[in-house]
């Protein structure tokens, strides 16, 4: 492991920005998704079931992967942007950054470092989410179906999401402070509702994933190209953050 | 004035470990460093003092490339401070307004700093250790950095400089909030790093303790070099004032006296 990726991953181990971004995907997104489902399944004719029912696919295991897959995605954006925020941001706002960039590592290997620390968190976060989520789904005791292609896909979804939440780092860097790239996040959720609404979600990158996994309804259908936008979008975001710390002036005046 | 530089090398002594050259940087139409030329070389100890505002911490950070000249060059052992290689960067500890991680405990941010220069894992936490010990940090050793005093925090940032034996020591007020050992825990370092044939650049609002370390002091003024202090520590805090009002009046130091 490399001295900056790990020095990377001890300052997001150590962080409460990440401490509660892990407990929200990890317990707070199985436990509400799983609980919509089997409200939908075994709610009868509750308020709350007649109220989620219409948002959850399907029945068992498929009820079950797919609306996690769909909450994780919403999540993982914005817990993912709220911490790469936090680990671009918070080196300029609190004064840490004249220490790194005076040290051997390159400017751009440090972006990088973050980033991917960043992408294996928010990763290992989607995996453990789905499967607390399959857990939760053994003890409500759902058997109809197989978990695993939902499953699946919804790790896919979480990870695409993840992605798509890289270039607020950027965006925290230009701010110079976490909450420019929080706000960055907040207007960018949004702005997806809105072009979802509208019809243009499948090749909007940031609605893609949660269309893909069924946000739309049977009736929308996102192609593997529409997919690809995500991960374009954070090559695109990778590229420019590492460009951006190499060449521009990251310290206050 | 002390000869710190008998001990070192000749042919290290041939490319100055720091040149500026009309080095010059605003902000916006805030003239902060004006056309500085000065030279540090190995086993000198360059203070620079001033008011504040006067332009030193600017200047520092332009010399270790943390901020691109404006006009002018600054350069570290012949290459451009600004994107210097990793190879030049290793050579050099710098100690500014920077923090310590909060979230990290101190031995685990001596350790990230000792691993980020190049030590291997057992070297840092062996150079971790030592630090701790003379720095008198071990005390917090264990807690997160966050916890920790004013003073204690610029001890911390001073032992994180210490990881690596820098070619090249530039400190930003180095003993601002420090007690009276600290002071005279940094004083030690940086006449030892100086003698075994470091360079060290250093700015202070404290005369008398310039005059203890440095081979020669220098007086920054509104962006510019204006003068020289006597390192001998006579007189200072008299002569860097008659110095700074001169270079505030337009007229030399020995026009500004006057008659008495």
């Amino acid at each position: 492991m490399s001295p900056t990726f790990g020095a990377e991953l001890l300052k997001l181990a150590r962080s409460r920005v990440a401490h509660v971004a892990t407990a929200v995907l990890v317990l707070a997104v199985p436990l509400l998704a799983v609980g919509f489902a089997a409200a939908a399944e075994h709610g009868g004719d509750s308020t709350l079931a007649l109220k989620v029912r219409p948002m959850v696919p399907g029945h068992g295991w498929d009820a079950v992967t797919t609306t996690t897959g769909q909450v994780l995605t919403v999540a993982v954006l914005l817990a993912g942007g709220f911490v790469v925020s936090w680990v671009f941001g918070r080196e300029l706002a609190q004064g840490t950054i004249e220490p790194l960039l005076t040290g051997r590592p390159s400017r751009a290997g440090i972006a990088s470092a973050k980033l991917a620390v960043v992408t294996l968190w928010a990763t290992a976060a989607s995996v453990a989410a789905v499967a607390v989520a399959l857990c939760l789904g053994l003890v409500l005791g759902t058997t109809a179906g197989s978990p695993w292609p939902g499953a699946a896909r919804a790790v896919v979804g979480g990870v695409l999401a993840a992605l798509l939440a890289l270039p607020f780092g950027l965006v925290a860097t230009w701010g110079r402070d976490a909450l420019a790239g929080v706000g960055a996040v907040l207007g960018i959720v949004v702005v997806t509702q809105v072009v979802t609404v509208v019809g243009g979600g499948a090749w909007f990158p940031w609605a893609a994933p949660g269309l893909w996994l069924g946000m739309g309804g049977d009736g929308v259908v996102v192609s593997a190209w529409q997919l690809a936008t995500a991960p374009l979008v954070a090559v695109a975001g990778w590229a420019a953050t590492t460009w951006w710390w190499s060449r521009a002036e990251l310290i206050g005046r | 004035m002390r000869d710190v530089t008998s001990s070192t090398p000749d042919t290290a002594r041939d490319v100055p470990a720091v040149r500026a050259t009309a080095l010059a940087r605003s902000f916006d139409d805030v003239a902060a460093v004006r056309g500085i030329d000065l030279e540090v070389r190995a086993g000198e100890v360059l203070a620079l003092v001033g008011l504040n505002g006067a332009g030193k911490s600017t200047l520092l950070r332009l010399l270790v490339g943390l901020l691109r000249p404006g006009r002018g060059s600054a350069e570290l052992w012949g290459s451009s401070a600004w994107g210097a290689p990793a190879a030049v960067r290793s050579r050099v500890a710098f100690v500014g307004s920077g923090d310590a991680y909060g979230e990290l405990t101190v031995r685990e941010n001596l350790h990230t700093a000792a691993r980020l220069h190049g030590c291997t894992p057992r070297g840092a936490a062996h150079r971790a250790d030592e630090l701790l010990a003379s720095l008198a940090l071990d005390r917090w050793a264990a807690r997160p950095a966050r916890t920790l005093s004013d003073g204690n925090r610029r001890r911390l940032a001073l032992a994180a400089a210490f990881v690596h034996d820098a070619d090249l020591l530039v400190l930003d007020e180095p003993t601002n909030a420090l007690d009276p050992a600290g002071v005279i825990e940094v004083r030690e370092r940086v006449l030892a790093r100086a003698a075994q044939g470091a360079a060290v650049l250093v700015s202070s609002h404290h005369l008398d303790e310039m005059a203890r370390v440095a081979t020669s002091i220098a007086v920054v003024h509104d962006g510019l070099l204006v003068g020289e202090l006597p390192p001998d520590g006579v007189d200072l805090e008299r002569q860097f004032f008659r110095t700074v009002h001169a270079a505030a009046g337009n007229v030399t130091p020995a026009e500004s006296e006057g008659p008495r």
